[in-house]
């Protein structure tokens, strides 16, 4: 107990006496980690949305203009027996003109000129989870277009699949910049550690002497650094959780993007923890570097 | 309790030590005199597994210290005291916090550090300065500090590199009779001087180095 009391004590006396520098470390650190972490947050927030959006997928299946009710019937038979499907919407061609005027009432015209509605039939398609995938989707869809009476599939699958290259980009980058300024933060809590170690290499030596382990006299230092690390790691989502509150509310009050800033979501509470271990872990490493190599000068 | 056999140490191709053997036996008082350079900090050095031999075997309290593994040399040394011409003690820590530290590194209980740490400062007789930093103390109570340092452990071998080196003569005899105490109670001590007032004192066995080597041994009866 009072070994342990000392050794947090030796801890914080290497901090307070080399405080500026222990504070210089800390906000390197947090800035360096921020950096990586509004990556994280971008890269959570486009994969949650793409994640959505694939969910949301609404497949169109588009009937033959000549279809007669009996056979649209049929149709209906079909998608209601496959065990994919798990909604079904059937939109007749006046619903589809009723809908194209309420969304496009100044191009009504265009149809009126033809005298004929030229817009056909179709089926809103709602597939169940576990179909949901693209490659599930794009299979189902090749699967349905043979089916008698089916004119044309179609699902926006297009746009969700840009939306994944983007995300696996922002993935990439993030993985890259991740490591990058990981080992800058891991390089600056080790520079840290090292100058807490030249100014107390006098005492080290002394620890040897008087018979302490090589564990026990590294304890201090490996705190130290992990409390940096730690420090720092929590500091930088401080930060980021801060932009990210004034961008929510810089969304709120341009009225752009209405409704977004509610589906944007900071790290959960476990995620964060998890952050702050990896600070704490790459503290660690920093000061297990520098103990490393004092050694091997020492000996 | 120490045996060396042939032991030699070579520092940039000067030989440090030349092949030296002799034992010393438990609750012996020795003195390892010498002129400066001639290796006497080198020998004790190897003793607590701070330098390796290149020839020969260095055998303390039934360990051989040139095959123990590095993680085994900090269990040797809370066996093994160690006093230094420069006291070498922390600055910023108290007497009494400066002395506990090797019980400390060993996980001790708080009133086992307690109680033999005021064991180790009254031996000493520096009971009265636990609460003072180092600095406030003269050379001759610094000198003590770091013998109850080297004592509270209980070691079994008490190692002295030059500890009067900087004390002037009237504070030479005094630590020199603290050394004397520890050895009536049962404690190997090995004194390291080149100065020829100690042997005065002291009166016991002498190992003498020259040039790294060990001239033969004249016994001194009292
Ligand atoms: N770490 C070292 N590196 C190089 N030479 C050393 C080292 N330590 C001691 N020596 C040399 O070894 C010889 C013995 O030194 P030392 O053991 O300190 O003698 P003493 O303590 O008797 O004065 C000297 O010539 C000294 O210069
Ligand atoms: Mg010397």
């Amino acid at each position: 107990m009072r070994t342990f009391s000392y050794l947090l004590r030796e801890s914080w006396i290497n901090m307070w006496t080399n405080r500026t520098t222990t504070l210089v470390a800390i906000l390197t650190t947090t800035f360096t980690l921020a950096c990586v972490g509004v990556f994280l947050l971008l890269y959570v927030n486009l994969r949650a949305a793409a994640g959505w959006l694939q969910d949301d997928i609404k497949i169109m299946v588009y009937l033959d203009e000549r279809l007669g009710s009996d056979s649209v019937a049929g149709v209906e038979q079909h998608l209601r027996g496959d065990r994919a499907v798990a909604s079904l919407l059937f939109i007749s061609k006046e619903q589809a003109l009723g809908e194209f005027k309420a969304q496009f009432p100044s191009e009504s015209h265009l149809l009126d000129g033809l005298g004929q509605n030229p817009l056909p039939a179709s089926f809103v398609v709602a597939l169940s989870q576990a179909f949901r995938s693209p490659d599930a989707v794009k299979r189902w869809a090749e699967r349905v277009r043979q089916v008698p009476g089916v004119a044309k599939v179609d699902y926006n699958q297009d746009w969700i699949d840009a939306l994944a290259t983007v995300v696996r980009s922002i993935e990439l980058v993030a993985i890259g910049i991740g490591v990058i300024l990981s080992a800058a933060a891991v390089t600056i809590i080790a520079n840290t550690i090292r100058l807490t170690l030249f100014t107390r290499r006098d005492e080290i030596a002394i620890l040897r002497l008087i018979g302490a382990t090589t564990s026990f006299i590294r304890i201090p230092y490996l705190l130290e650094g992990a409390v940096l690390g730690a420090l720092g790691s929590a500091l930088s989502l401080v930060m980021l959780k801060v932009m990210y509150e004034l961008f929510r509310q810089q969304m709120r009050t341009t009225g752009r993007f209405a409704g977004l800033e509610n589906l944007m979501a900071f790290f959960p509470p476990s995620v964060c923890l998890a952050l702050v271990a990896v600070g704490m872990g790459l503290g660690f490493a920093g000061s297990f570097v520098s103990i490393r190599r004092f050694g091997e000068a020492k000996a | 309790m120490i045996q060396l056999t042939h032991v030699s140490k070579q520092y940039d191709q000067r030989p440090a030590l030349q092949d030296v053997t002799f034992e010393i036996g438990k609750g012996e008082f020795v003195l390892l005199m010498g002129p400066s350079g001639a290796g006497k900090s080198t020998l004790l050095r190897m003793l607590i597994g701070a330098e390796r031999p290149d020839h020969g075997e260095i055998v303390v309290h039934q360990k051989n210290v040139t095959m123990l593994k590095p993680s085994d040399v900090p269990y040797l040394r809370r066996k093994v005291g160690t006093v230094f011409q420069d006291f070498r003690l922390l600055p910023k820590k108290s007497v009494f916090d400066n002395v506990a530290l090797p019980l400390l590194v060993q996980g001790v209980s708080s009133v086992d550090i307690r109680r033999k740490v005021t064991e180790a400062l009254r031996a000493v007789g520096v009971e009265h300065k636990r609460d003072q930093l180092p600095a406030g103390l003269s050379t001759g109570e610094q000198q003590r500090v770091c013998i109850a340092r080297a004592i509270v452990n209980g070691p079994v071998v008490l190692l002295a590199d030059e500890p009067t080196g900087n004390l002037d003569p009237s504070l030479t005899s005094e630590i020199i009779e603290l050394f004397k105490l520890i050895n009536a109670r049962g404690t190997t001590v090995v004194v390291a001087t080149h100065d020829p007032l100690v042997m005065a004192q002291v009166n016991r066995r002498v190992l003498t180095l020259s040039q790294g080597r060990l001239l033969p041994e004249q016994r001194v009866m009292e």
